[in-house]
């Protein structure tokens, strides 16, 4: 037993993932926050306390942002924090959220991301140029596309990999998205429309990369005894784990995300997974870009280094294949409002563990499912693992 | 659905606001050595912690493994091996720049870390590539990473 108490997710909730939305941060964060306690069939009063998770200030552009997303995440007279860890916030909030409830202090917590990249303008890109070291990185005139563009040619070149290969993760995802309702990107592309989408900063180009959006989602966490007196379908926060690698990341090889690999190894050994390929039903690794889900695939053990690609070409991957991997459509498809898209693939792990994904739900009888997000200046991983 | 899609953000009801802020960051105890060697002495120095055997590039005042101050300074000269790079062809704004730029993580070799910068006099790039500093002439150096103007192939 890790933690006093067992804790369920007993509700989620997502909203439109857009490039411009008409609501505010707080609206956004509403939206979510509202269905999910609906799908809980729970009400604000039963809440014992709540986790906000949301990236950069910079992109609402409002300094202190936790407090002015507050009313809208229905924190109000209530036990309060925002977390942050850059990317990897959307699935490090409910891991907050879990410890709320695990240790015995709160039977319920309701766990909300928001992110409102549109009103950062013309382009949240200029909130990014200000997350580099300002003495050895910003002299030199950084830019967030440049280093995951150092990151992917350093995997490519370990382990010879074409970029057809890492292009078919873009395929397959932006596919899914075509049955996630949400969805910005949804779309039917080739390889080919890939490879002929505009150089960005070579090796990455336009198709490898995932939108900026506006969009919040939400889960209600509940103590073991609760859930059961509020649901049939509980779906158990089994594994949690978090890791952050050098923050120095020219220290580091690029090839391999060691700090995915840290984290879950935390919440495998917390689920008692020993053989997670066998043991994991289906995955929603980050996939801001589309080499991150390869890279974040071996780091999550699902296979080995370098082995991701083979396994998108044979199919594995797919929705029907044997480890189905972003069936929601992820970040590629789906769009990246950043902590709101990371805690989407939680909500994504409980609808597809309860049967509830509809056109997207893979086949089989899924138990056990693990989504992670990757942050911070690349050094970030968040794992969990869920159960029914 | 109550969430409303709108293509320009000007077409909501709106105000527009800035977050005004200027900052003057300060080297620190190991950036103001660092960037010193290099302006009056041309050299790229490392700081290696004898408790761990790792010379960290740029150098640090402390080694975050075992948290010892590092006093002991090396110079690990100036030639280094590409260890990944990219090439930008859009800037900031999306706009194609004039000329693609290749950037590059330079490593030294026995060290841990490494110097991101541009790479200039050449056509071609590939990880593996043994490239060395050029520093700007003495006058001009600031006590910035900018005093390397950039990285060539080495001779
Ligand atoms: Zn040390």
């Amino acid at each position: 037993m890790f933690g006093k108490k067992r804790v369920a997710i007993v509700g989620a909730g997502v909203t439109l993932f857009r490039r411009n939305l008409k609501e505010t941060g707080k609206e956004l964060s509403y939206e979510a926050a509202k269905t999910a306690l609906e799908v809980a069939g729970l009400e604000l009063r039963d809440i014992k306390s709540v986790v906000m998770g949301s990236a950069p200030d910079a992109f609402d552009g409002v300094h202190m942002k936790g407090e002015y997303l507050a009313d809208g995440a229905g924190a109000y007279h209530k036990p309060y924090t925002r977390v942050f860890v850059g990317g990897g916030t959307g699935v490090f909030t409910p891991l907050a959220g879990w410890w709320h409830v695990a240790s015995g202090q709160f039977d319920t917590c309701l766990v909300v991301c928001e992110e409102k990249m549109s009103s950062c303008y013309p382009h949240p890109q200029y909130a990014f140029t200000t997350i580099f070291d300002p003495i050895l990185e910003r002299p030199i005139g950084m830019n967030l596309i440049w280093i995951f563009a150092l990151e992917m040619n350093r995997y490519m070149h370990k382990h010879n990999i074409k970029k057809e290969d890492i292009a078919l993760v873009s395929v397959k995802n932006k596919r899914n998205a075509l049955d996630n309702p949400i969805a910005q990107l949804a779309a039917n592309i080739t390889v080919e429309d890939v490879l002929n989408s505009e150089i960005m900063a070579w090796p990455v180009q336009r198709l490898d990369v995932s939108p900026t959006s506006d969009g919040a989602a939400a889960v209600v966490l509940a103590s073991e005894d609760v859930a059961k007196e509020v649901t049939d379908n509980p779906v158990w926060i089994d594994g949690v784990g978090w890791c952050i690698d050098s923050t120095h990341w020219t220290d580091r090889d690029l090839y391999y995300p060691d700090y995915v690999e840290c984290a879950a190894k935390m919440a495998y050994k917390m689920a008692g997974i020993k053989n997670p390929p066998k043991e994991i039903d289906l995955a929603e690794p980050y996939d801001p870009f589309d080499y991150k889900e390869l890279h974040h695939m071996e780091g999550l053990l699902l296979c080995k280094k370098g082995e991701a690609p083979k396994l998108t070409r044979e199919g594995v991957t797919q929705r029907d294949g044997d480890l189905p991997t972003c069936p929601s459509g992820g970040l590629l498809g789906c769009g990246n409002p950043i902590a709101a898209a990371g805690l989407m693939k939680v909500c994504e792990i409980f609808w597809q563990l309860r049967g509830e994904a509809g056109k997207r739900q893979i086949p089989g009888d899924p138990r056990t499912g693990v989504a992670q997000a990757w942050g911070d200046l690349m050094q970030y991983g968040s794992v969990i693992v869920l159960r029914r | 659905m109550s969430l409303e899609k709108i293509t320009n953000p000007f077409n909501a009801r709106h105000w527009i606001g800035h977050m005004e802020a200027d900052y003057v960051y300060t080297l620190g105890v190991a950036g103001e050595r660092f960037f010193k060697e290099i302006k009056e002495n041309g050299k790229i120095m490392g700081a290696k912690c004898q408790k761990c055997n790792i010379t960290y590039v740029p150098p640090r005042m402390y080694c975050e493994k075992c948290f010892e101050k590092l006093k002991e300074w090396v110079d690990i000269g100036k030639k280094g091996v590409v260890h990944t790079f990219t090439i930008a062809t859009i800037d900031i704004n999306g706009e194609k720049l004039e000329k693609p730029t290749i950037y590059a993580l330079i490593k030294f070799d026995g060290t841990c870390g490494g110097i991101i910068h541009k790479i200039d006099e050449t056509d071609t790039v590939y990880i593996g590539m043994e490239v060395e500093a050029v520093l700007k002439p003495s006058n001009e150096r600031k006590a910035s990473i900018n005093d390397i103007a950039y990285f060539k192939p080495a001779k």
